[in-house]
């Protein structure tokens, strides 16, 4: 068993409550950095950094980083953003990580909004997870009466108040930038940087937008140390522990708490309960659905940023699905550009009308219609995604041209047999 | 300056620009739909990619998007790019009709153009088209949303710049809509913009629909004179009628844009009613002859009554060929006039707008777009110079601040801060901001007005507009006064004043005597004048004591009326004559900041082939004349009414125009951003030569009609297909005086009338000066019972109120 | 009609924040919760309470997922089609089951007014997937037997 950090005394059904979590050392890392005179808000800053914390929410940037382009005299208010979004496909550990522990989320967020000056800190979370919102706004009632939000926190001159956003619904809503329209009442387009949030975000004001587990990981850095942080993973570069949301043909699906950078095949078969009765494993989207297929011979890969990255995959959220030899992988990219074609934001051309045209070509070769010229199509069309406006097009591009390397054979035999042949019975 | 090279050649361009508009300045076209100069760049189409092969930026990238950099080297033609591009058409025809054949956007189709040109010339995508249901937008603009190629041009064009919000964006992914929430005429007085904006055939012109294609009109660059901003145009003609205006950019006076009113005011030039024959006695006349006759009979009156018992009337409708004709014609015959302003309110306030103007303080249209705070002064720019206050908007977006002192209840599309004053109490509020001297104003505007002169102090780019319709000259006088007063104090500040008509300026800087119809109704009237010359002139309408008017004409010996429009006045005429519109004789307008520009002809001229043909097919009579091509403009027809010879073209008469009149030197060298012309020092006014009047006592009402954007200005009153975008009779009164007749919002007004009863509806607001009544002309409302630019006064006891049922 | 104390709570809400636009998702899926679809009137009314246009909010109305601008049953089921769901045994004879125990398919309400059906992506819950949404309440480990039993319960419920 890996250490547990930010799934640990996690209770089936029910939250952390306030006395819980003080009492493992809750707010504590809060308390510390407001009340010790000689630290200031910008070692959080540096702490980070160190200690090598990469965003969560699928892009890997280091967090210290994004903090340190908030400029030291940037305009007040400043805003903090937990990103609760969650609506990449095959990903939840958000959710879990907030039914664990939501005061886990709320220390690190008023601990990352005290780090860039921030004093209004919002959860922008979906509608699915209404049970969470209720918990968070509870949760935050007691937390506000404990004094660690509002005003003159711990007697300093640091005021932060939390306020939580629930979305109307879309997948693009939890790109960084399109979440800020979204939270101005616009229309959820994305916004090209430069300027950075971090410079002009919400209202043309400084914002840090962070992925819910990012920011749950700020109080034990800050509590436990930089090395310690660092030690948790069992990869080269890798910091940390990493929630993988496993899903697919396994025979427990479910969240699980382990080192980055811990191998593909320990996950599933020490965890996720190996490979359901009758499958065989053959591929697996390691960070949801706008990552690539990891095909066989990455069985054993080890799941962390830079692994992955090198070999030419992106871990993404570590949403691992796992998918076996009877599920068609042309049917299965054609579901996935479903999702992606009908929750385009559909401002710009590539994405709008291309995501589309691919989804139309994978129906055809899935409906025994399919052409040899659809695959050069296909794959040309997949690199001009990545002249679109946000990352949304380039990320559902990835799954279809892993398609096209991977399992070719598989599409090759589709067009070939005039049909799929999981259906017309080619394969077992 | 950042130096780069682009497709192999070197520019230097200014810092901040992107590469695609450094692509512009260096000749090289990249294709764009998103991306509009004036709209700014927003990446969305992706259709813009270039090749960087060199420098900072490495790789595909969109040029509307990336800064051009000192060191880049962009291609335009690298295979790669080419090939993306040619995708993203490949994308946008996936679902583009293939209507081109009844699309009235086909041949100057951006997407067509780009289509070609990107080298998607075969299609391959087996899917189904998506299709929409269009909407009714009004009588001026068709929609067609199955062509929409998504670029956003017109829902940012119409939200973000214009500021009305009734047209937009819905839906997401591949389903998006362009249109309104509901079918019904689109809001904003500016919306024909996004018929040149859309690159396809998404939004069309209506009224034109199914007339024919680009290359088969007549273009020419022309001037709008709807109002007194001259915005640039473009002009089509065919078959002898003018088919559409567009916007043409100017970047000294309208940027691209245009108003709906200059767009669609075109139509009174091909109206069937217009005069295009002479008529002497109710005799039609070839026209020639009918000049012939009227200067023989003017020539009878000036024998038996002496020269001065003739009189001239001219407009500011009126190119400067004619009002300078009609200038000289008068001097050397000895005849009245010319006569150029209606009453003697207006005459004052534009011959002292005119006076102030000089070269240091105008500032252009374009120019206050970057002002950094606007005060305005007793003028509405929506109603009485549009384009105005799409500028001002602009300036608003980049965070200028915006004042107004205006008794009405302004509602212009953007935030500002009105100082409700009366008419007569605006000079003490001007004069209150400029050297805070506050004792003479009302101890509840003292803060407001403080704050607003603290903020123009703090600015350095301050701009007044200073209307000159409901003000006076004291007031017209002091604005100037103002912005002197901040140039010493080191501001850039800037004048700019609204004027009544195209031409209002021209007339005052020729008009040395200033004498109005009031005057010459009041010699018709005591016998003095006998014979009156009437030349494209709206006194009919303009006038403001129809009654008055129609005994002084009935007093005459001879009316000779000579106008391209149908005039009431027309039909009371001893003789008759067809003068040509600006689209056949051409003219120079000067505009409101003293911009002289030169509107070419854009066809010959001639009754239009719709008319001649009668509906047959074909609708030609073969004939080797232009039928009613006999028609002269009326700067010719000035000179030959005294029996003598103009100059032989238009270019002989520019010259003699430069060398007759001081002020005009100038105006034979024209640019195509026009010349500015000024007054000299000798002939502008002192201070003791205006003056404000405090005509209003307590317990009086001062009825004020005012201009309205549509149904108001006479030319473009004319055209159908905005009959019903008129204001309905209003009356708009202070919500303090409301409760003294105890009424609200909807009523009926009834007014008792010198000449009887005037019925409005009652319209409430808090900013409309207490004292003052305000109507907005509209041609359903008769008016011409009360002045229109001096004022009316009434009693409280002829304004009764009917509470609404 | 919205109710006047929600008006005037919203109207101290509004006096609260910095720019009425912030509040516009919240305002209309609470409008909606009144109307129990997003209907003309509905968008209409929240256009008011913003001192937005209508074209303004039918923009955002638009955009997103979970306003209905269409009318839909008491309950919405939000069926999640994404590929863990999607990929999950049964799958299409669970949907198939669904649509005949309503007598209705994909996009279409029960003439009873109870039950419409939409499809939605992924919900969050692949864990337990298929993963259903009925109003607010996620219900995952979907199986026919047991859809049956919560269209049961909700039809007491009504
Ligand atoms: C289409 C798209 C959807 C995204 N959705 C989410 C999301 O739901 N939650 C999230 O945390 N980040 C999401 N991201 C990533 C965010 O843009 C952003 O990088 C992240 O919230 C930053 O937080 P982090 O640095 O803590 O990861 C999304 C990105 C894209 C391109
Ligand atoms: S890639 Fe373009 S259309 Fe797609 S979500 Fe991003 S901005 Fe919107
Ligand atoms: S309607 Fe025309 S201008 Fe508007 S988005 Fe479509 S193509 Fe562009
Ligand atoms: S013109 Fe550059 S993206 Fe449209």
């Amino acid at each position: 068993m890996y250490p547990q950090v930010l799934l640990k005394n996690r209770k089936k059904d029910r939250i952390l409550s306030l006395e819980e979590y003080r009492e493992m050392g809750g707010y504590k890392a809060l308390h510390d950095a407001l009340t010790d005179e000689s630290f200031h808000p910008r070692q959080i800053q540096e702490l980070l950094l160190d200690a090598g914390l990469l965003g969560r929410g699928g892009a890997a940037f280091p967090t210290g980083i994004k903090m340190k382009t908030v400029p030291d005299d940037a305009p007040h208010p400043r805003y903090l953003v937990c990103n609760a979004d969650e609506m990449e496909p095959g990903t939840f550990k958000d959710r879990v990580l907030i039914l664990t522990s939501p005061h886990q989320l709320i220390e690190g967020m008023i601990l990352a909004a005290y780090a860039i000056d921030a004093e209004i800190a919002i959860i922008f979370i979906r509608r699915e997870y209404e049970t969470a919102a209720r918990a968070l706004e509870q949760e935050i009632g007691r937390a506000r009466e404990a004094g660690y939000i509002g005003k003159n926190l711990f007697d300093s001159e640091f005021d932060c108040d939390i306020i939580v956003h629930r979305s109307a619904g879309r997948y693009i809503c939890g790109e960084g930038t399109a979440l800020l329209n979204a939270l101005e009442g616009k229309r959820a387009n994305p916004r090209k940087p430069p300027p950075y949030p971090t410079v002009k975000g919400l209202w043309q004001l400084p914002t840090e937008v962070q992925n819910v587990e990012t920011l749950c990981c700020i109080p034990h850095v800050l509590k436990n140390g930089v090395d310690w942080f660092k030690t948790l993973a069992v990869s080269k570069t890798g910091a940390g522990t990493k929630v993988f949301s496993v899903s697919g043909k396994v025979n427990r699906p479910g969240c699980y708490e382990l080192p980055m950078g811990v191998k593909l095949s320990e996950i599933i078969e020490d965890y996720a309960g190996g490979m359901l009765p009758g499958s065989r494993f053959k591929a697996c989207m390691p960070g949801g659905a706008s990552t690539q297929f990891l095909p066989e011979s990455m069985y054993h890969a080890r799941m962390d940023f830079d692994d992955l990255k090198n070999a030419g995959f992106r871990l993404g959220t570590g949403a691992v699905m796992v998918f076996d030899h009877k599920t068609c992988l042309v049917e299965a990219t054609a579901n996935l550009m479903v999702f992606f074609a009908r929750e385009s934001c559909g401002w710009c051309t590539p994405c709008r009308e291309g995501l589309p045209y691919i989804l139309d070509l994978l129906n055809r070769i899935e409906a025994g219609e399919g052409e040899v010229e659809f695959i050069p199509m296909i794959r040309q069309m997949c690199s001009h995604m990545n002249y679109s406006y946000c990352a949304f097009a380039p990320g559902a591009a990835a799954p279809v041209e892993s398609l096209l390397t991977y399992f070719e054979g598989e599409v090759m035999a589709h067009i070939e047999n005039r049909g799929c042949p999981f259906k017309i019975g080619k394969v077992n | 300056m950042p130096k780069l090279i682009i497709d192999n050649r070197e520019i230097e361009v200014p810092e901040g620009i992107k590469v695609i508009e450094a692509a512009d300045r260096a000749g090289i076209y990249i294709p764009r739909f998103c991306y509009y100069a004036e709209l700014g760049a927003v990446g969305a189409c992706r259709i813009c990619a270039v090749k960087f092969v060199d420098g900072p930026v490495k790789g595909i990238e969109m040029s509307c998007m990336i800064n051009a950099q000192d060191g880049m080297v962009v291609s335009t033609t690298d295979p790669e790019a080419r090939d993306f591009r040619r995708h993203v058409i490949e994308w946008l025809m996936m679902n583009h009709p293939h209507d081109c054949p009844v699309c009235d956007e086909g041949g100057h189709c951006l997407l067509q153009d780009l289509t070609e040109s990107c080298d998607h010339g075969i299609r391959r995508y087996k899917g189904k088209k998506r299709t929409y249901v269009d909407q009714y937008l009004g009588p001026l603009i068709q929609h067609e949303e199955n062509r929409c190629i998504q670029c956003y041009r017109c829902s940012r064009y119409y939200q973000e710049f214009a500021g009305y919000k009734d047209l937009g964006v819905m839906g997401i992914a591949q389903r998006i809509y362009f249109g309104r929430y509901a079918a019904g005429v689109l809001e904003s007085p500016f919306s024909g913009n996004i018929i040149d904006l859309c690159p396809t055939g998404v939004y069309t012109d209506k009224p034109s629909r199914y007339t024919g294609r680009r290359w088969d009109y007549e273009r020419v660059p022309g001037i709008c004179i709807n109002c007194s901003l001259g915005c640039h145009i473009t002009v089509s003609a065919r078959y002898r009628e003018i088919v559409y205006l567009e916007g043409r950019y100017s970047g000294k006076v309208n940027g691209s844009f245009i108003c709906d009113r200059g767009r669609y005011g075109f139509f009174y030039a091909n109206l069937e009613e217009r005069p295009r024959q002479g008529r002497v006695r109710g005799e039609d006349v070839p026209s020639g002859r009918a000049i012939t006759m009227a200067a023989q009979r003017v020539k009878e009156v000036s024998e038996s009554h002496g020269a001065a018992a003739i009189a001239v009337i001219g407009s500011g409708r009126s190119s400067l060929e004619t009002i300078a004709a009609l200038t000289h014609v008068c001097k050397v015959q000895g005849w009245r006039g010319p006569v150029l302003f209606d009453s003697r309110v207006s005459s004052e306030s534009v011959r002292t707008a005119v006076s102030c103007i000089a070269q240091e303080l105008a500032v252009s249209m374009k120019e206050i777009e970057s002002a950094d705070f606007i005060l305005t002064v007793g003028a509405d720019p929506i109603n009485e110079a549009p384009m105005l206050a799409m500028a001002m908007r602009q300036a608003w977006r980049k965070g200028a601040g915006v004042a107004a002192i205006d008794c009405r209840s302004l509602d212009w599309p953007f935030q500002f801060e009105q100082v409700t004053a009366a008419p007569d109490d605006m000079a003490d509020f001007l004069a209150a901001l400029e050297n805070s001297e506050t004792t003479v104003i009302s101890d509840r505007f003292v803060a407001q007005i403080k704050s607003i002169a603290a903020k123009i102090r703090a600015c350095h780019r301050p701009v007044v507009v200073c209307g000159t319709e409901i003000t006076d000259s004291k007031i017209i006088y002091g604005a100037a006064g103002f912005v002197k007063a901040m140039r010493q104090a080191g501001q850039e500040a800037g004048l700019f004043y609204t004027l009544p008509a195209a031409n209002s300026y021209g007339a005052a800087l020729l008009d040395e005597i200033g004498e109005t119809a009031e005057d010459l109704i009041e010699r018709i009237e005591s016998g003095e004048i006998k014979a009156l010359v009437i030349v494209e002139s709206d006194l009919w309408d303009t006038f403001s004591d129809r009654q008055r008017l129609i005994q002084a004409l009935e007093q005459l010996e001879l009316l000779v009326v000579a106008d391209f429009m149908a005039t009431e006045i027309l039909h009371r005429a001893d003789i008759i004559i067809p003068t040509l519109s600006i689209f056949e004789a051409g003219g120079i307008y000067v505009n409101q900041e003293g911009r002289a520009q030169w509107s070419p002809p854009a066809y010959a001229g001639g009754t239009p082939i719709k008319i001649t043909g009668q509906g047959g097919h074909p609708p030609r009579i073969i004939r080797p004349d232009i039928p009613a091509g006999d028609i002269s403009p009326a700067w010719r027809m000035a000179w030959w009414l005294a029996d003598r010879q103009p100059p032989a073209s238009h270019d002989l008469l520019l010259d003699w125009m430069g060398k007759t009149f001081p002020v005009l030197e100038k105006a034979a060298n024209f640019t195509s951003e026009g010349i500015r012309l000024y007054l000299p020092e000798a002939r502008r006014k002192t201070a003791r030569e205006t003056g404000g009047r405090k005509i209003q006592s307590l317990g009086e009402y001062l009825l004020l009609p005012v201009a309205a954007v549509f149904g108001d200005e006479p030319m473009a009153q004319r055209s159908p297909c905005l009959e019903g975008y008129a204001k309905h009779p209003e009356m708009w009164m202070a919500a303090s005086d409301a409760r003294l007749f105890d009424a609200s919002d909807g009523d009926a007004a009834r007014l008792q009338l010198p000449y009887g009863p005037l019925e409005l509806t009652l319209r409430l607001s808090e900013r409309i000066a207490p004292g003052t009544l305000i109507v907005y002309r509209c041609p359903d409302l008769f008016w011409q019972q009360f002045a229109r630019s001096s004022r009316f006064i009434v009693p409280k006891d002829r304004i009764r109120i009917e509470k609404k049922a | 009609m919205l109710p006047e104390t929600y008006k005037s709570e919203l109207k101290d809400r509004l006096q609260k924040v910095g720019n009425p636009r912030e509040m516009v998702v919240d305002v209309m899926l609470e409008v909606q919760e009144f109307y129990g679809w997003f209907s003309d009137e509905a968008l209409e009314q929240a256009a008011v309470l913003l001192g937005m246009s209508s074209l303004e909010i039918e923009e955002l109305a638009t955009f997103y997922n979970t306003i209905y601008r269409q009318p839909v049953g008491k309950f919405v089921i939000h069926v999640c089609d994404s590929v863990i769901c999607w990929m999950e045994n049964g799958y299409g004879e669970l949907i198939d089951h669904i649509g005949k125990k309503l007598g209705i398919g994909m996009g279409e309400t029960t003439p009873d007014g109870l039950f419409s059906l939409l499809p939605a992506c992924c919900i969050g819950y692949c864990d337990h997937a298929p993963a259903i949404m009925i109003n607010k309440t996620v219900y995952g480990d979907i199986a026919p037997a047991k859809m049956d039993e919560i269209i049961e319960t909700l039809r007491q419920e009504k």
